[in-house]
């Protein structure tokens, strides 16, 4: 296999850096632990939900929070890092509130609002970010623009039908096959074992 | 687990992709109960490593949404012990006043029980179950495979230890924080390939006087609009929308390159955000469309177009 440039560069191939979990103190009400984990994924989070919901990222982070400390008690961190937990947790309330308002997925962005520019800063933020990273590169172009679409902002088959022209079934293949990929990456099953 | 045919296990990973990318319907949410594969969030985790690894850019989360966030944490209208101050900052937290009020004293009503009761989750529909023995059983069938080599083994090894929690905080990463013009700037500066080509206003109500550029950079995918004179829009009732018509794609689909709002008729700077990767742009068109955009225009109000020199 050809290395791809990430695996010729070493401070992308460098290991995460662990803290310490919070959401067991979380889980137990420890409003210290509420705190820094707010501290910790408030950004996190706010990007994720600008990217799938921009028109109502703010409130659905409020509600991405309340979510979180009602779920931390689930946290196990021998099946998922915290931050892949973290963002589970965001992204089934972005895409309930998609469901519920039916909104269609686009981008919004903001002319004076500042970000914070740090390329390259969050695949390294979990193992499962780098994996995907990884996972994402060997993916055929037209299936990684399926499955970013998908996955990132939430559009669904006909709406990543209609902006790339590809035919439906088309789209439904590249989806389900690059969610596969990506899967297999991170659990290290292959596609036909599960 | 229930054993599943090939079809229904075919059936399981399009409901589970369903589910990790834009949700079930109720009825697919039962049928995935009957297959007996409702607790598996291997997708759901698989999408969101997607979600991570794919932002390139962090936001940071305005101060004011973090201070709504404090007060609503629960029990923050506690009038007796005022949690909210303390969790604001305003009141520092004393590990006695913690230990008089019990670790509970906070505590979201799922939570509640003791740390050391076997708490037995309540499936909510926003809820991810977690299936543990299945994740172990993967990493089980990982390491066998592994064996068969010494690499593999070792790479088995590796996969295995970073299971473990690993978080790394935005904070620790050291920030440069740029405005959108201090962006552009610096595109400008170091990417060799930008155009740069003038916005020619068409005689839309809305593009009456509006002047600016558009700067795109192929190798870097990254780009911006600069306006003057644009009318200012109330984003509930129009907002505007960025094409990219692109000489490997069909005219029909351009790609979609953000929707976003004008504040005031003086200089903006907005990020382009395009949803695909542009190859070859040929023309750049900013359209009025609904509030949070289209997928297909109807190219029934376009302001401004950016055509490249052919």
């Amino acid at each position: 296999m050809v290395p791809s440039a990430r695996d010729m560069d070493p401070a992308a191939n460098r290991p995460p850096v662990t803290l310490p979990p919070l959401m067991g103190r979380v889980a137990a009400g420890d409003s210290v632990a509420m705190r820094e984990c707010l501290q910790r994924y408030g950004n996190l989070i706010y990007s994720i939900a600008r990217r799938f919901d921009p028109g109502d990222a703010e409130d659905a982070v409020q509600e991405i929070f309340l979510d979180l400390w009602k779920s931390a008690v689930r946290f196990d961190e021998n099946v998922a890092s915290e931050t892949a937990f973290v963002a589970m947790i965001a992204r089934r309330r972005l895409i309930d509130r998609r469901r519920a308002s039916r909104r269609r997925p686009t981008t919004e962005q903001m002319p004076d609002r500042p970000t914070m520019v740090d390329p390259g800063a969050m695949p390294d933020a979990c193992v499962e970010a780098q994996q995907a990273t990884r996972a994402l590169e060997q993916l055929r172009p037209e299936q990684r623009q399926v499955i970013v679409l998908s996955a990132v902002q939430g559009m669904s088959h006909g709406e990543i039908a209609a902006q790339t022209g590809m035919p439906l079934g088309t789209v439904k293949a590249h989806a389900r096959r690059g969610l596969l990929s990506i899967r297999a990456a991170l659990t290290g099953v292959d596609q036909g074992e599960s | 687990m229930k054993h599943l045919s090939d079809q229904e296990r075919m059936r399981a990973e399009e409901l589970l992709e369903l589910r990790a990318t834009i949700g079930l319907e109720p009825d697919e949410e039962r049928e995935l109960v009957a297959l007996g594969v409702a607790d598996d969030v291997s997708f759901d985790l698989a999408a969101a490593s997607i979600s991570i690894a794919t932002l390139d850019v962090v936001d940071e989360m305005p101060a004011a949404l973090s201070a709504k966030i404090l007060l609503e944490l629960p029990g923050a209208s506690d009038t007796t012990v005022m949690p909210a101050m303390r969790m604001s900052g305003l009141v520092q937290d004393s590990t006695a006043e913690r230990t008089r009020l019990g670790v509970g004293a906070y505590a979201p009503p799922v939570a509640s029980a003791p740390a050391s009761s076997p708490v037995q989750p309540t499936k909510t529909p926003d809820v991810i179950p977690i299936d543990v023995a299945r994740f172990k059983r993967r990493a089980a069938i990982a390491s066998t495979v592994a064996a068969l080599g010494l690499a593999a083994a070792a790479a088995a090894v590796i996969y295995v230890q970073t299971r473990a929690p690993i978080v790394k905080t935005i904070a620790e990463n050291p920030k440069q924080v740029q405005s959108p013009s201090e962006q552009r700037a610096a595109l400008l500066a170091n990417a060799k390939d930008v155009t740069t080509i003038a916005w020619t206003a068409t005689k839309d109500a809305n593009a009456v006087g509006a002047t600016g550029d558009v700067v795109w950079s192929a190798s870097a995918q990254q780009g911006f609009m600069r306006f003057k004179g644009l009318a200012a829009n109330d984003a509930k009732q129009i907002q505007y929308q960025l094409w990219i018509f692109d000489a490997d794609r069909p005219e029909a689909t351009p790609v979609d390159g953000g929707v976003f709002d004008v504040a005031s008729t003086g200089e903006v700077v907005v990020p382009i955000s395009a949803k695909l990767a542009v190859g070859k742009p040929t023309l750049f068109a900013v359209t009025v469309e609904r509030p949070g955009g289209v997928v297909v225009s109807k190219r029934e109000r376009i302001v401004v177009t950016a055509a490249l020199p052919s």
